[in-house]
């Protein structure tokens, strides 16, 4: 028998008042609410690479910056409506992704690590040099999107969050397929998953590219929020944010994600009631959750509740 | 199921500070405003590299916001100043706007450091019709178009921009160069910058880029060395400034040297460079008529550090003072019945106000909202700030 | 044009090795690259700043009080953001560091941010600037670089030819050896982080003069440094230091002979080129394949 808190019925509940929410909040809170939802998909995405295939990158936030300048940039500079220039730059995204992982390919730890925050670097210098197409640094307006009757802030929270169902659905299922199993197996051991007849690049392309989809997907979210894109906000700050969900909510594992940047948007508004001191509440808080919740918030919801379990388990911890 | 009350709780935990309750709406009906209250929103960066055009600021304004609450406020109504950040950052800014706007409902809004933040925010606090007088936002996009509610204190950057190279050839120089920031501060100069040498038919002889956080500014110097200009027209933060100043008197580059307000504390800037007789021939644009250091200012350092311990009289918190004390004045004129339409239609009358820190005086028109158009070029001489000359530009 | 681009990228390349030698000598010992050591030197820099130019004590009294200072705070970074999750992966441990490296920003902007924007620090040595012929050399920067060379025969001594840092090398060979051969693991790794901090602190001090001191001063530098150390194939200090000049080198070239504009993206370019082709940085092993 399912439990009653188990992961099913959650999640229903979840969505329920998801699509609900817009109801009784006020613009404010929408607002808050459809950059949680963004940053799902982005932390179920990052998760994807560092979670399940092991694959330590800086390039996940220059990525979600990519798809906002694409999307953005096909509406302005081509002239293309939202819904044409949004799956377009998610393709661009995605391969820009896969050419990210070519070097990727023969790199590991500190040095990956290296050559993908050259790569976040570098797009953040093209953002701010190739004034001729990016707009450079003072970024640029990105006409608001209309949904016929319905209120913009409205048709775009729905789009975020059935896009959001539709993309945690499918890293669900992706986890729980052979390309899961063969992503922890990279993750766990290169030499035992090529001695398993594992293709390590193909795996690990596959990881960066579907990374890189998700944060295309967000990242041409994110500009029709703001309606403006610049570079400030795909710098290494973002990454740091990214990052901190899925440690916060649980490497390797979908769910977490989920939980990890609802936890951290939440937080990150609820913290201004500290007015100036945010950054070492920020901190303080990041580093409890690390220390006291090795494994993530979705630990702690496996151990008090039934029906939470997943098919694959958390990284090794090395002895 | 025992995990029930932990969820509760941490949900309970995330969406309290949403709940905070809503400010009563006044007897007229207008947000933020009750018998005794007046609430003003301030929007800026507390936290991150921004933090000197946002908390710093907003530090000076509450002092003046305090003052006047001393000997009873507003027609009676105490200003209560409610701060919210925008870390610099667009999306983050957009969401501090609409806390303002939409949870704490404040009568106006008082602030804007970083340009691209404020360009973000700028849609939403269009929309809602509420007052946004801007302290410290270069960028043009901020005032321009002008909307019917929103006013800046600060100097335009098109309008200092204008003056730079104005300056530059009233000093007689033929060939002028540049040096600025690729970032969203900058290049919301550098722009207009550009378009003012288009509009006098002059090409920069040389245009070169500096990071804010550079420590060194030796390339800069040799290629501009080589252009041989006149005049440098200098688009830094203080830290590249200090630095590029530095390495140009060391390599013994002396032409006229150009600054704009972000380098309005010149007696800073000199225990920066830290090289005797580096500033000879370096002038600036101030915000501020004097320097923190002047004996006129000593009443507001006094209220600053009193208030604020931490701080030390800078010019950040000259620029949220003179602000404030515009805002107080046209709250003042607004009369007891205030309204946001009432306190728009005085701001938009505001003519020649002297607040008697920023160098010009204070007048907005109905359809010009960039109210403060008075670079004023300031160099040192021995210790003392002198001013040289004062443009007023007009359109 | 040549011998004064490639002085001051010397300069500029003996900032960034100093900062990345803080970070080597931890990693050599703990395998974890100390993300919070960009704000370890900036806060060094803020107390080297409160001891002399507030409370106007001496240069060296106020070196040696942020020097201890910011020993005591890197063994505080070791016991927290370290010693608990010495089992965890390694994006914890860097995201810890993290954590408390926006602390340390948010504390020091919070007790020092209303000073002013860019706080001036006196130099070393107050002398004129030295002329060469047509160039013109800045005592202070001298200092520096001679500070990164001392710092780098220092460490590079400590770790060959004494007792304790031949067990620091042999604790990061392998903990559980030392620990039977009767190593005090734990207490090599408190000793590290401290070192490590104390590096950062004195170079804070002699660079501060060039940087300025303010609560952002850290993390640029410390995106630099990673970089220089990574070069150098992290763990080697010779590495670190050449990797940093390369870094300064490279920049202040392209930024001399290209345009200025690329003086911050040179680097960043040379590293993805020099990784691809040889994945392991100028002085990293050949091949490194851990099972």
């Amino acid at each position: 028998m399912p439990a009653l808190a188990g992961r099913r019925n959650v999640v229903v509940l979840a969505v329920l008042a998801l699509a609900a929410l817009p109801a009784m909040a006020n613009p404010y809170i929408l607002y808050v609410a459809n950059i949680a939802l963004i940053y799902a998909i982005l932390a179920v995405g990052l998760n994807l690479l560092l979670g399940y295939a092991g694959q330590f990158a800086f390039a996940n936030a220059a990525l979600f910056g990519i798809g906002a300048y694409a999307t953005g940039l096909f509406q302005v500079r081509l002239g293309l409506s939202f819904w044409a220039a949004f799956p377009a730059a998610v393709v661009f995204t995605t391969l820009v992704g896969l050419v990210v992982a070519l070097p990727a390919l023969r790199l590991s730890g500190l040095y990956l690590a290296l050559v993908t925050l050259a790569f976040a670097q570098l797009t953040q210098w093209v953002m701010l040099n190739w004034e001729r197409v990016t707009f450079g640094a003072g970024g640029f307006r990105v006409p608001p999107l209309t949904f016929g009757a319905l209120a913009p802030a409205l048709g775009l929270y729905y789009l975020t969050l059935l896009l959001t169902g539709l993309l945690v659905a499918a890293a669900w299922n992706t986890v729980r397929s052979g390309v899961g199993r063969a992503l922890v197996a990279v993750r766990d051991s290169e030499v035992a998953a090529e001695s398993l007849a594992i293709d390590l690049a193909r795996h690990k392309a596959i990881a960066f590219s579907l990374s890189a989809l998700y944060a295309g997907v967000a990242g041409g979210l994110y500009s029709a929020l703001l309606s403006f894109v610049a570079p400030e906000g795909f710098d290494l700050f973002q990454m740091v944010v990214q990052f901190s969900m899925v440690v916060v909510g649980g490497l390797g594992s979908v769910w977490g994600s989920v939980l990890g940047a609802g936890l951290l948007v939440g937080l990150q508004e609820a913290l201004r009631a500290f007015k100036g001191a945010q950054e070492i509440a920020f901190g303080l808080l990041l580093m409890a959750c690390i220390i006291f919740l090795p494994d993530g918030l979705i630990s702690l919801v496996k151990r008090r509740a039934r029906g939470w379990d997943e098919p694959l388990r958390a990284p090794d911890r090395p002895a | 199921m025992r995990i029930l009350p932990g969820v509760l709780a941490i949900a309970i935990a995330v969406t309290l500070p949403f709940a905070s309750p809503v400010a009563p709406a006044s007897a007229q009906g207008t947000p933020g405003v009750t018998a005794d209250e007046i609430r003003i929103g301030a929007l800026g960066a507390l936290t991150g590299p921004g933090y000197l055009y946002g908390r710093l600021i907003m530090n000076g304004a509450e002092v003046v916001f305090n003052e006047v609450n001393k000997t009873g406020g507003v027609h009676g109504r105490k200003i209560v100043l409610v701060r919210e950040d925008d870390r610099c950052d667009a999306a983050t800014a957009i969401a501090a706007a609409k806390k303002l706007i939409f949870q704490h409902q404040v009568f106006m809004l008082h602030g804007g450091g970083c340009s691209n933040a404020s360009i973000a925010a700028r849609p939403e606090i269009e929309k809602a019709n509420v007052p946004w007088v801007v302290f410290a936002s270069v960028a043009d996009e901020v005032t321009l178009p002008t909307a019917p509610y929103i006013f800046s204190t600060a100097l335009a950057a098109s309008i200092e921009s204008a003056a730079q190279l104005e300056f530059a050839q009233q000093q007689g120089a033929k060939r002028v160069a540049v040096i600025s920031m690729r970032d969203a501060w900058g290049r919301a100069r550098y722009n207009p910058l550009m378009e003012a040498f288009k509009r006098k038919s002059v090409t920069p002889v040389a245009d070169e880029e500096m990071s804010p956080d550079a420590n060194d500014a030796t390339p800069q110097v040799l290629r501009l060395r080589q252009a041989n200009p006149d005049a440098v027209i200098i688009v830094l933060y203080p830290k590249a400034a200090a630095v590029y100043m530095r390495d140009a008197t060391k390599l013994g580059f002396k032409p006229t040297q150009i600054g704009q307000s972000a380098l309005g504390d010149l007696l800073a800037l000199r225990e920066q460079v830290a090289i005797p007789n580096a500033l000879d021939r370096f002038f600036t644009i101030s915000q501020v008529r004097y320097t923190p250091e002047d004996p006129e200012m000593e009443r507001w350092r006094g209220l600053v550090e009193k208030y604020f311990p931490g701080d030390r009289l800078s010019v950040y918190n000259l620029m949220g003072v003179a602000s404030a004390t515009v805002v107080v004045e046209v709250l003042k004129r607004a009369g007891k019945d205030l309204t946001r339409d009432r306190l728009r239609d005085e701001l938009a009358k505001l003519k020649d106000f002297n607040t008697n820190i920023y160098p010009g005086v204070i007048s907005c028109t109905p359809t010009d909202h960039q109210c403060h158009k008075t670079p004023a070029f300031m160099q040192l001489t021995g210790d003392k700030v002198k001013t040289v000359g004062v443009t007023t530009v007009t359109r | 044009m040549l011998p004064y681009l490639v002085v001051s990228g010397l300069t500029t390349g003996s900032l960034y090795a100093l900062v990345a030698m803080g970070l080597v000598v931890v990693y050599k010992a703990t395998s974890v690259v100390n993300f919070a050591h960009g704000e370890l030197f900036m806060v060094g820099g803020f107390l080297a700043y409160t001891f002399h130019v507030l409370l106007k004590l001496g240069y060296v009294a106020s070196l040696l009080l942020a020097v201890i200072a910011a020993l005591l705070l890197g063994l505080v970074t070791e016991r927290i953001a370290y010693r608990p999750l010495m089992r965890a992966p390694a994006i914890s441990l860097v995201l810890a560091a993290v954590g408390f490296s926006f602390v340390l920003k948010g504390a020091a902007r919070q007790i020092w941010g209303g000073l002013g924007d860019y706080m001036p620090f006196p130099p070393v040595v107050a002398t004129p600037a030295i002329t060469l012929g047509s160039i013109i050399l800045v005592p202070q920067q001298l200092v520096v670089l001679a500070g990164a060379l001392i710092c780098m025969g220092l460490f590079t001594a400590f770790f060959t030819s004494t007792r304790a840092g031949k067990m620091l090398q042999a604790t990061a060979e392998n903990a559980k050896a030392a620990r039977l051969a009767g190593i005090r693991v734990e207490r090599v790794y408190a000793f590290t982080w401290a070192a490590g901090a104390a590096t950062g602190a004195a170079a804070a001090v002699l660079m501060a003069p060039l940087t300025f001191v303010y609560p952002d001063v850290g993390s640029p530098l410390l995106v630099k440094a990673f970089a220089a150390a990574v070069l150098g194939g992290f763990g080697s200090l010779p590495g670190a230091v050449l990797g940093g000049f390369s870094i300064g080198l490279i920049e202040n070239l392209a930024g001399g002979y290209l345009h200025t504009s690329f003086t911050d993206i040179s680097a960043f370019l040379v590293i993805m080129v020099v990784l691809i082709v040889r994945p392991t940085g100028f002085f990293g092993p050949r091949a490194v394949r851990r099972i």
